[in-house]
């Protein structure tokens, strides 16, 4: 299958860079999602979690709280203001991180009702994965 | 002849002075760890917001759908009155830091003198100021103290007339000049057309598609995100002249260290030979006086 490549980056550093499969958006318009040899794109991006495939087939959630991707055939770039991504070697690893990605969309000042999907969905990815 | 005494007080004097460089040497060298560190984290997001709004208005310009109407991406756009933001820094003692800045700054303004184009001078930090102001060229805006401490909103606040002149074309282009840090020997002039957005950068490349914009209506988001690519530029230049200012400081500082331990050195032989030379004289006056006496 066709990979494409992606770059999440923010004010204090690239979060992710590499070659996926697909990768789901949080667009202020609903959620998306990106193939390879997607047409030409550019979206506001409103609190909530990217979620890639990886090209080795793994998954990875990044909860970010807005910004802008930019999508087009060969690559995907998205800039955001602030990212948590939801990795880590062991469970308390991984609580922590999510404790961290909820105070980030907590702090931007969303609905509850965005928190509360945010939550759901970390939550799932997480257990998935453990 | 200078005499002992004399010689001694320069010494101290140099001493003195080699105290003080060798000081700033190290407060330029911690805060420079801490800017370099700031720059670099922000360089990244810098980058990618740049090459995100130029390949944007690239492909407006290419497939002249959308966004024509709006000034921000019209690569074409006649000039004739032009918006430079020059940010220098607020203190002295760091070489030619500000001074290359300046030069960069005034050959600007010549070329679009030559063109006739109207200019109109923004300037960052005191020492721009106090130049510009004694040579008696005329400032729209100035600010003291941004450049010293970057803070993001001010330097949003600061372009943020720039920009509403631009959209209200009173102005043509926005140009920004800075001394960036290439590294910590070297500092680089930077002229960086803010707006409108530079599309030179992009490689040329055949389009697939036409861009679509979510939510619909390119406009607001455009606008949002061009706001934003604006802002976040000046606070990166900020923040990178901040960088280049302390090492530009730290090597200054270097060699007036090194300099002036030459200079001690050079001093310490003269207050020798003045020294032997006094004893040498003394000398001969008593062993003459004894001669006199036989």
């Amino acid at each position: 299958m066709d990979t494409m490549k992606l770059e999440i980056v923010t004010p204090t550093g690239p979060i992710f860079s590499g070659d996926v499969k697909s990768a789901t958006f949080p667009g202020a318009e609903g959620e998306f999602g990106v193939l390879p040899e997607h047409a030409s794109l550019v979206s506001l991006l409103d609190a909530g979690v990217i979620e890639i495939e990886k090209s080795d087939g793994t998954k990875e959630s990044i909860v970010i709280d807005s910004g802008y991707v930019k999508v087009d055939e060969e690559k995907t770039l998205v800039v955001v203001e602030g990212a948590v991504p939801i990795v880590g070697e062991n469970e308390s690893e991984i609580a922590k991180a999510i404790a961290e990605a909820k105070e980030l969309v907590e702090k931007a000042g969303n609905s509850d009702f965005a928190i509360a999907n945010v939550e759901a969905k970390v939550e799932a990815a997480a257990k998935t994965r453990f | 002849m200078a005499n002992l005494k004399e010689i001694k007080l320069q010494i101290a004097s140099v001493k003195g002075t080699q105290k003080t460089t060798r000081a700033m040497k190290l407060v330029s060298q911690a805060k420079l760890k801490r800017a370099e560190e700031l720059a670099k984290r922000s360089r990244v997001y810098a980058q990618k917001l740049d090459e995100l709004v130029s390949e944007i208005a690239y492909e407006i310009n290419q497939n002249k759908v959308g966004g024509s109407e709006s000034r921000f991406v019209q690569a074409d756009l006649p000039v004739s009155t032009v918006d430079i933001v020059c940010v220098t820094a607020d203190k002295g003692l760091c070489g030619g830091f500000n001074v290359s800045t300046l030069k960069t700054t005034l050959a600007l303004i010549r070329e679009y003198k030559e063109k006739k184009v109207a200019v109109r001078l923004r300037v960052v930090g005191r020492k721009a100021i106090d130049f510009l102001k004694y040579n008696g060229i005329e400032m729209k805006d100035e600010v003291i103290g941004l450049s010293a401490s970057p803070d993001y909103k001010k330097a949003a606040d600061f372009i943020e007339e720039s920009m509403r002149d631009f959209a209200e074309a009173k102005t043509d282009r926005v140009v920004l000049v800075y001394n960036g840090f290439k590294n910590m020997l070297t500092q680089e002039q930077r002229v960086i057309q803010l707006l409108p957005v530079d599309i030179s950068t992009v490689e040329p490349r055949e389009l697939k598609s036409s861009i679509e914009y979510e939510p619909e209506g390119h406009e607001e988001l455009l606008n949002t995100l061009l706001q934003k690519y604006v802002q976040y530029s000046m606070y990166y230049g900020l923040l990178d002249s901040l960088a280049a200012e302390h090492s530009a400081r730290m090597q200054a500082m270097d060699n007036a260290t090194k300099n002036a331990s030459e200079r001690v050195n050079e001093l310490t032989i003269q207050y020798n030979k003045a020294r032997q030379e006094s004893i040498t004289t003394e000398l001969i006056e008593i062993i003459s006086g004894m001669e006199a006496l036989k």
